[in-house]
This record gives C-alpha cells, structure tokens and sequence, in this order.
C-alpha cells in the first residue's frame, strides 16, 4: 500500500509499514512499541536506532493516553509508521484528546524541573528522533528518524 | 516487572528486571518504593543491569526516590544502567544526579 504524504516539506510516496489502533492503556503501549520494534528488527535497522525509535513511540504514546485520552480506555489512539523511498522512517500517533501547545512545555533540564516527576516526554523525543512535528493542535506527533 | 528487593548492611538492595515504563512497570517499582521508604529505609540500591528501557515515568520516578531519600540523609545508588539506559538519563539531564556503580557489593559498600 502506497500513501502519498508530504511530510516534512520534501513530499514523497511513502510505504506503509504498520498501522494500529489501540484502546487508551498502559497495557497496549507495549503492544504498539513491541510491533513497532520487530517490524525495525525485520527491517534490518540497527539496535541502537531500534531503541531509539522504540523509546521515542513509547513516550508519544504514553503522552497520547495519559494527556490526549485522560488514561479513559473507551478511548483510542492511532499509530502509523511508514517508510519514505531513501529508507527513513515515518511515525505518526494521533489521539482525540483537546490537544496542547507543545511550545509552553517547560525545559526538564532547567535546575528546578531536575526533581520533576513528569515533563520529560516530549524532550527525550525530540532528542532522540531526527525531525519531530505536532499537527492538528498537537492532537498529533509526526516523527522522522533517518 | 520482576522486583526483588533485600536488604545488606543497612542498605536496601532493590533488583528490577523488565521495562521501566509507564504501566506495570512503573506502578511495581513505585509500589516497592513506597513500602521501602514507609519502612524509613533511605539507602537504596537500585539494580538496573537487567532493565533494558526506561522512560520518562521511570526517570521521574527514580529522581523523586532520589529527592525523598536525599531529604532524609540517604541516597539512590544506581547498579549496571545499560548503555541506552546511560544514555537515556544524560539527555534529560539527570545522569549527573546519581551515583552509579558496576556491581552491588560496591554500591552498598559506598554507603559505609
């Protein structure tokens, strides 16, 4: 299956490569991250990477449940990873919640968030994938890793 | 998440095994932590060597042990954080905040 996307500004079709949508629980992240990781392992991506996307999807999607559908599992949320021709890897997760303004998030690194117990989710994803985009009032996390 | 948790010299000697991540995970060990903390044990070991992934409930989780201990003369010492687990904690910051060691003998032995 084909998907035409332009995603971040060079367009391209895209290969789909996994797409799942899930009830909003801890419970199905693992189900999400751990499909998301054999389809890299198969794939032939390098450990590293693998852990580095794996990481980067469990915390968007941890972030999806717990903000996005208020940890409420009549809820869903979707995730969707694709590959562009030069082989980079395109994940999407989208949920139905009120969205947010990712650019209000505090710095986890200032000295007086260190001992936070939270607000560290959308740092480390942004660290740890290549290029990270919120769309539709950040109700959805793009995310390319080359 | 398979804990097991003993106690030497003193020190509370906490092995995890599994995926630090929000879920069963998190919610075993913040079970853990609190009944070691409501024991007033506030040295504590923390094995990692057998953790492969930890997230961002997981680091919150450990640096909040690590205030509550450190509030009360204790400490959280760290054992065998794997490469990715290291590499983790530094990108937020807060790998400069525990102590880590290559073994238990020498993490409980610090405390001494």
């Amino acid at each position: 299956m084909q998907a035409d996307f332009s995603g971040n500004g060079e367009g391209g079709a895209l290969s789909e490569l996994l797409e799942l949508s899930v009830p909003a629980e801890p419970e199905a992240i693992v189900k999400v991250v751990d499909a998301i990781s054999e389809t890299l392992a198969r794939l032939e991506v390098p450990e590293q990477k693998r852990l580095e996307v794996a990481l980067a999807v469990q915390e968007a999607l941890a972030n999806a449940v717990v903000h996005g559908c208020g940890n409420d599992p009549s809820k869903r949320v979707h995730c969707r990873m694709q590959s562009d021709p030069g082989g980079r890897i395109v994940i999407t997760v989208t949920d139905p919640g009120p969205g947010f303004r990712p650019e209000l998030l505090s710095d986890p690194k200032r000295r007086e968030n260190l001992y936070a117990s939270h607000g560290r989710g959308v740092y480390l994803i942004r660290q740890l994938m290549d290029e990270v985009k919120f769309e539709r009032n950040g109700n959805e996390i793009r995310m390319w890793k080359y | 998440m398979d804990i097991n948790v003993r106690k030497r010299s003193q020190v509370q000697l906490i092995q995890l095994r599994g995926q630090l991540r929000l879920g069963q995970g998190v919610d075993d060990f913040r079970q853990t932590t609190e009944e070691v903390l409501g024991n007033g044990d506030t040295r504590i070991v923390v094995n990692l060597s057998e953790v492969s992934m930890i997230d961002s409930s997981g680091i919150g989780l450990l640096v909040r042990l690590l205030a509550s201990t450190k509030k009360q003369g204790g400490n959280v010492k760290l054992v065998q954080p794997s490469k990715f687990a290291v590499q983790t904690l530094r990108l937020v910051g807060v790998l400069n905040l525990f102590e880590i060691f290559d073994n238990d003998d020498a993490a409980v032995e610090s405390f001494v």
